[in-house]
């Protein structure tokens, strides 16, 4: 065990944070749901940091602290596909990805070169050609799309399902844990500002508390999120998964409750992390998909050494 | 970053398991182990010795003290695995994780070499004075006097919530020299001294576990001081520091949540809705195990632990929570008789946001140092 960062993960991390840097304000005139990062995700790839996770010296959990931190953006782009799922898809898949879950409406999907369509158990990879797939409104703060018609799918074996199946478990956790982080800051930057009874809220018990269980749960969830990015296993981004949905779950409200009426408007950002934190709660089979991959992988046998 | 454990530290783990397995009776996990029991408090002693003498006890000591300078994952898996075997060590953990510490840093050298040698071989039970009837969470407002004549402190007050009391050879004392907080000394004060009442409070922890403690006219040498009078306080934050992640809770929760799974699928109970709910306290014992690891890695390197000291805490709060309402819901049998070591484990469980700090107050310092809200006014 050691937790310090290694010299190439703070270099990497700081290269991100540097890039970062002028996506970190929503655009005053912009009042929608989906913000788009294009510009961010062409300066991704022109950096090839979507491939950092292929990188022997960076591996997942490098990709998983940069999924992590762009999560953290107003602007949103698929990035945490693409770093930490697509290195394990047979073959090389053209980017960017995107999951369809049961038929639904999914991120991402309608400017995606490469499918994940699930469809319970099975998971199937597609190239949908441009009029297959098509932009749907919606409430998320995702670019939400969906498939128009069936398209031709390649069935990943049962060993290659499982896998994906897992690394998109870390890629969820990574991007809720930046999700969380940001809207825990800007919900904090509030409760300091805003003043009622002469005093500013933070300074009242009753939300200092949950505040205070809200960054509990989300430091939880990076934790998990990193060991099992370092990790890889199983059962580790299972628990990742699970921690995340759950935790995001209750954070979502508590930091809508705090933000009051402000929160409501689409002029403050507070809306891009919780209504995109909403759009991740049902994927993989919501909560109870994640408990049944704890069930399945950690309360099988008898626990092994540490 | 690395998540695995290294070859010494595995060799370590499973020579602590060893170690159990060789020492605890046959019948440890039916027996009513509660930490404060006589029972307990014998066993702790004989098992303790044992334990010194492989060099198990304090290997994270000095190595004058009879330790070996180990680090603290060392402490760390030591303290995981005592925990998780439902801590035969009893009161004794106190000694090893602060109260020997903070006796190596500030006592005087009568009092190290008249106290730390026992604590190292495992034959002293400790015991808390810190609580009062009108000092709870708001300690720094004790009432309990020490007021001096000559050489000489004469006490006078009440403790209670004291654990271990019953049994305890010494006493780790917070009493007011004068007024305010600077006002707090702290004494080491031997419990067969003359004055001393001790009143066990039946509890649901069980036997032998919470004591109200009277002084009347307690009187002890000036020698009896630790430290300098009136910096009591700055003492008992270290001590306090120390022993805010010395308890490796999560280590227990997760075996008993495993053990409480393995009744629900053996008589085919384990759905959906348990299923569920094991899958989050699951994850809230692991969150609470990288939050205290991270506290361990931290003192490792050297790194002042700051607020995340009180994060990790309360992630072990919510997790201890999770899964004794776990265990109230889908196996209420062991808590009537059916399961000895799942009832041990919920009797001790409830301590987990009270003892050492309440919940509540972790959180408030989490508001301020950690997120960086506002202080709210007092």
């Amino acid at each position: 065990m050691d937790f310090r960062p290694t010299s190439d993960q703070e270099s990497l991390v700081d290269a991100i944070d540097k890039l970062a840097m002028q996506f970190q304000q929503k655009p005053t005139e912009f009042h929608g749901f989906a913000l788009a990062g294009h510009e961010l995700e062409r300066e991704l790839q022109e950096g090839e940091y979507f491939d950092i996770a292929q990188v022997p010296e960076f591996g997942p959990l490098t990709a998983a602290m940069a999924v992590e931190r762009l999560a953290r953006l107003p602007f949103t782009a698929e990035i945490a596909l693409s770093m930490l799922v697509r290195p394990h898809l047979p073959g090389d898949v053209p980017r960017p990805l995107a999951v369809v879950e049961n038929g639904r409406p999914g991120r991402f999907v309608a400017a995606a070169k490469t499918l994940l369509v699930i469809e319970g158990e099975r998971i199937a990879i597609a190239r949908p050609s441009a009029d297959a797939v098509e932009a749907v409104d919606s409430l998320f703060a995702y670019p939400m799309g969906r498939l128009k018609h069936s398209v031709d799918l390649e069935r990943l074996s049962e060993a290659d399902a499982a896998n994906t199946r897992k690394w998109l478990r870390v890629a969820l956790a990574a991007e809720v844990s930046g999700l969380l982080q940001a809207a825990i800051a800007s919900t904090v930057e509030h409760l300091t500002l805003r003043k009622q009874f002469g005093r500013p809220l933070g300074t009242f018990q009753a939300l200092r508390h949950r505040m205070a269980e809200c960054a509990v749960l989300a430091g939880g969830v990076r934790w998990l999120t990193l060991k099992a990015a370092g990790t890889g296993d199983d059962g580790d981004a299972a628990l990742a998964a699970s921690h995340a949905q759950e935790s995001a779950t209750r954070i979502v409200y508590e930091v809508h409750q705090m933000l009051g009426a402000m929160g409501m408007t689409l002029e403050h950002p507070l809306h891009l992390w919780t209504y995109r934190l909403k759009a991740l709660l049902s994927e993989l089979g919501g909560r109870g998909g994640q408990a049944s991959a704890v069930a399945q992988y950690l309360f099988q046998a008898p626990r092994s050494l540490g | 970053m690395d998540f695995s454990w290294d070859p010494e530290q595995r060799a370590f783990r499973s020579t602590v398991r060893e170690f159990l397995a060789a020492h605890l009776p046959s019948e440890w996990e039916s027996l009513a182990h509660g930490p404060g029991t006589e029972w307990q408090s014998t066993f702790s002693k004989q098992f303790c010795g044992a334990l010194a003498d492989a060099g198990l006890l304090v290997p994270h000591w000095p190595k004058r003290w009879g330790g070996r300078d180990a680090d603290p994952w060392t402490a760390f898996i030591l303290a995981e695995e005592m925990w998780e075997a439902g801590e035969p060590r009893g009161g004794q953990y106190m000694n090893v994780n602060w109260i020997g510490p903070t006796l190596m840093r500030f006592g005087s050298e009568e009092q190290q070499q008249r106290y730390i040698p026992p604590m190292a071989r495992g034959q002293t039970l400790w015991c808390q004075g810190f609580s009062e009837p009108e000092a709870g969470s708001d300690l720094a407002s004790l009432r309990t006097r020490a007021d001096k004549a000559d050489s000489t402190y004469r006490i006078n007050g009440q403790k209670i919530w004291t654990s271990y009391a019953g049994q305890a050879d010494t006493c780790f004392l917070l009493a007011r020299t004068s007024p305010g907080r600077n006002g707090i000394s702290i004494f080491l004060l031997p419990m067969d001294t003359p004055g001393i009442t001790v009143r066990q409070i039946p509890s649901v922890i069980g036997e032998g576990d919470i004591h109200e403690v009277f002084f009347d006219d307690v009187t002890l040498p000036a020698t009896a001081m630790l430290g300098e009078e009136g910096k009591g306080w700055d003492v008992v934050r270290t001590a306090l520091s120390l022993e805010r992640v010395g308890i490796p809770r999560f280590a227990l929760a997760t075996r008993m949540l495993h053990r409480a799974v393995d009744k629900l699928k053996q008589s085919e109970r384990f759905g959906a809705g348990a299923i569920e709910q094991a899958a989050k306290a699951r994850a809230a014992c692991e969150a609470a195990r990288f939050y205290s690891y991270n506290i361990v890695d931290q003192r490792r390197h050297g790194i002042t632990v700051g607020p995340e000291a009180s994060v990790a805490r309360f992630a072990t709060v919510l997790a201890e929570r999770l899964v004794g309402e776990f265990v109230v819901e889908h196996v209420p049998e062991a808590l009537s008789g059916a399961d000895q070591m799942l009832l041990s484990h919920h009797q001790r469980a409830i301590v987990a946001g009270i003892a050492s700090g309440a919940a509540e107050i972790q959180l408030n310092l989490i508001a301020t140092e950690f997120l960086g809200l506002p202080k709210e006014p007092r």
